[in-house]
């Protein structure tokens, strides 16, 4: 388990051709080398984010990545460590690589190991395969956005791992062994990002869940149980949540189902207790309810004349309220005989509801009132700044606004 | 308590977890906001005033507006009621044999869609009585969302259906999730060309849902709402989305109090507000976008709840263009 690297060729710098031991230290290299800004010595990611850098903060623009090959001077590749290289590229290295080793590189490789990738083959998501060609383009975006750090993470992986001899074939997708994807590398991947695992599984398995039976489900559940062996929990208990990992907690109770299912076992909303204890002041206003709906009920039709003009003119009054609530009960005495369901309304609810209106809606929210005259809900804002940051607490993710590309975003990613 | 000027909390919260914030259709200023109190509760938010408020039998796990004086809700007491803000009169519509999770309406085909936990859609025209249809779905429903006439369904076993409303004699596309834990929340791209999905794992899905494998290339999933505490990484179920009307960007709320809001097409976060105070359980923007409301109440996500409970609370966040517009298109 301990030996994946060595089958795959070394990371390689795609601007310079520098071959290195890791690609933490390509990383590195690609910063202080060829990501870094000359005017200011900032070190940048990628080449588009040096490009725009220098675009913005310095007005300037750049044609080439600094210290790069003739043919490797495009700032608009994005490229970070080994992701983002050009298939053809990867292709072409991975030829010369050969060429000049010879096979003895391939051939080291214990027969005993193999198998288990293949073996597993079976259970790869069927997503997998469609998702690799999709890789090479998919990852100079992820990469210089950041957005999705679990890609990153899966990238790293992928690195180590199947590295360039896979990436270079989007036709022979099933060169990837998934169980690597899917289960923690016993790597240098792993203990850094073993939460970031699974996220290799949800990506890939996307494509291809279309349309797919719902009876085969089970099928793509099978991957994250090879996680077994590698110490995570065992997804086959279906109700249960997979743990994610040493260093990582979902915070959710272990049993899958969802947080409302759990909270509606809560003995305050089974139903017969509920009514009895939650509500406020029932007892004298469901007193006062029934009174009213015995006299509704003998003068019901005058209340249905009055009840529009009345309702109409002052809604508020007293008087209407009652109507009001009068109707209600009616109507709803009406629904539950008509559908033969049990109603409540007539015992005193309609008088909490009418009766809480007025006092809520009145104009006591006037010191409110003020801010919102400008426009909507919204102070003028600041000079130069929008209204949200007024206060926004300094180290929060939001302040780049000079970058469109995104480095708040990219931050999270590096943290 | 800080906040930005640009927010404030609604007065009069509910005594119990907010379950749903819904603005009305054409304008900012009215909200609905069903709670585990067992009430349905309209809000001025202009004014910060409680309007009205009616009563379920149990705790009520979703609302909607049909129009501007129309509510619809249903929850644990399996019960689908209307209410009238007008004429201040309520109407069971009809039950399901469970509770009542979601509460949909689609204004095209003007009909009201409830989706339960005894795994069935029901669809309810609001001009006559009674349920005008009623599909399985197989497994509880956590999660719906009308997207034009399409129905998407999220439901338990991370499945998702999607349904033409027109015509429920079969379900246009089943698929698996792309997230390898429980859904939380589907909402649809307001441009119908595809929908987010959120899971109990800090993750959030972009899915397409044209079925040509070109379009279903650009699919993604990425990791949101997770904090990192002494090592540990903390990892939040995303309870709540909202699209953005206009900007097709959409909001995450999560139970690490966080809001944030996402350019699903450039992949790109747009911003983050700052913490609330305990879990985001609903969020809503209004229908042109300048507002987001935030429902924040605690869920017993965790073994050991804090005590006391934190507070139920509803804010109110006028939003930018700059927090929620693409900050350019992708080529």
């Amino acid at each position: 388990m301990g030996r994946k690297k060595k089958k795959q060729s070394k990371p390689w710098c795609w601007y310079c051709n520098r071959e290195f031991d890791d690609e933490k230290i390509l990383i590195q290299h690609q910063k202080a080398k060829h990501f870094k800004c000359h005017i200011c010595h900032k070190k940048l990611y990628t080449g588009p984010g040096l490009s725009i850098h220098c675009m913005q903060v310095h007005k300037e623009t750049i044609d080439k990545v600094p210290n790069s090959l003739p043919n490797r001077s495009n700032v608009d590749i994005e490229i970070y460590g080994m992701e983002g290289i050009p298939a053809a590229d990867l292709k072409e290295h991975e030829r010369q690589k050969q060429n000049s080793k010879g096979e003895s590189s391939d051939e080291d490789e214990p027969a005993s190991k193999r198998p288990k990738p293949e073996g597993l083959l079976g259970n790869a998501p069927p997503g997998i395969p469609v998702a690799m060609p999709q890789m090479n383009q998919m990852m100079p975006q992820m990469i210089s956005h950041g957005m999705p750090p679990g890609m990153h993470h899966m990238m790293h992986t992928m690195g180590h791992m199947g590295g360039p001899p896979f990436m270079h074939h989007p036709g022979m997708p099933h060169m990837m062994p998934p169980h690597m994807m899917m289960q923690g590398q016993p790597g240098p991947p792993k203990p850094l990002f073993p939460s970031a695992v699974p996220s290799s599984s949800p990506g890939a398995a996307i494509v291809g869940a279309d349309f797919k039976p719902i009876s085969s489900g089970a099928t793509i559940s099978a991957p994250p149980t090879t996680n077994t062996p590698g110490g995570n929990v065992d997804l086959s208990k279906i109700n249960t949540i997979a743990a994610t990992g040493a260093s990582s907690k979902i915070l959710h109770p272990i049993e899958d189902v969802s947080l409302e299912e759990i909270r509606a076992r809560h003995p305050k909303y089974s139903k017969g207790s509920w009514q009895k204890n939650d509500e406020r002041g029932s007892s004298s206003s469901s007193a006062h309810a029934s009174e009213l709906s015995i006299a509704v009920s003998a003068a019901q039709q005058a209340a249905v004349a009055n009840q529009q003009q009345v309702a109409a003119i002052q809604a508020k009054a007293q008087e209407a309220q009652h109507q009001h609530m009068a109707m209600m009960g009616r109507m709803a005495a009406a629904a539950s005989a008509a559908h033969a369901f049990p109603v409540r309304v007539s015992a005193g609810h309609p008088l909490t509801v009418v009766a809480g209106a007025p006092v809520m809606a009145g104009p006591s929210m006037g010191m409110l009132r003020g801010p919102l005259i400008g426009g909507p809900l919204m102070r003028p804002p600041h000079l130069g700044m929008p209204p949200g940051m007024i206060q926004m607490p300094p180290g929060m993710m939001y302040g780049h606004p000079m970058f469109p590309a995104g480095p708040m975003i990219m931050q999270p990613r590096f943290r | 308590m800080m906040k930005s000027q640009s927010e404030y909390k609604l007065k009069s919260p509910p005594d119990d977890s907010i379950s749903s914030v819904k603005f009305g259709p054409n304008t900012n200023q009215f909200l609905l906001v069903s709670s585990w109190d067992s009430y349905v509760r309209l809000y001025d938010v202009s004014s910060n005033s409680l309007r009205h408020k009616y009563a379920h039998d149990n705790a009520v796990l979703d609302c909607c507006f049909t129009d501007a004086v129309h509510s619809y809700s249903g929850g644990l007491d399996h019960t689908l009621k209307s209410f009238d803000f007008n004429t201040t009169t309520e109407t069971i519509i009809g039950t399901h044999t469970n509770a009542i999770k979601c509460v949909e309406y689609c204004s095209e085909l003007n009909c009201i869609l409830t989706g339960s936990w005894d795994q069935h859609v029901k669809i309810w025209d609001p001009r006559s009585s009674g349920a005008s249809g009623s599909y399985n779905q197989s497994e509880k429903i956590y999660s719906m969302n009308t997207c034009g006439e399409k129905l998407l369904v999220a439901t338990a076993g991370r499945k998702v259906f999607v349904w033409d409303i027109r015509n429920m004699a079969y379900a246009l596309q089943k698929r698996e999730t792309s997230l390898k834990y429980q859904t939380r929340a589907i909402r649809a791209f307001p441009n119908k060309l595809g929908f987010v999905l959120s899971s109990i794992e800090g993750r959030v899905a972009v899915e397409y849902l044209d079925t040509n494998p070109d379009v279903q290339k650009k699919k993604y999933a990425f990791k949101c709402h997770r904090l990192k505490e002494d090592g540990l990484e903390k990892i939040f179920p995303v309870n709540a989305i909202s699209f953005h009307p206009i900007h097709n960007t959409f909001s995450t709320g999560g139970s690490d109090g966080y809001v944030n809001i996402w350019d699903g097409f450039n992949k790109k976060r747009l911003c983050q507000f700052h913490q609330y105070h305990t879990s985001v359980t609903s969020l809503s923007f209004s229908h042109n976008g300048s507002v987001l409301a935030i429902g924040c109440s605690y869920f017993l996500e965790e073994d050991n709840p804090p005590h006391p409970l934190p507070e139920d609370a509803i804010y109110i966040r006028s939003v930018t263009d700059q927090e929620s517009k693409p900050k350019y298109t992708s080529s």
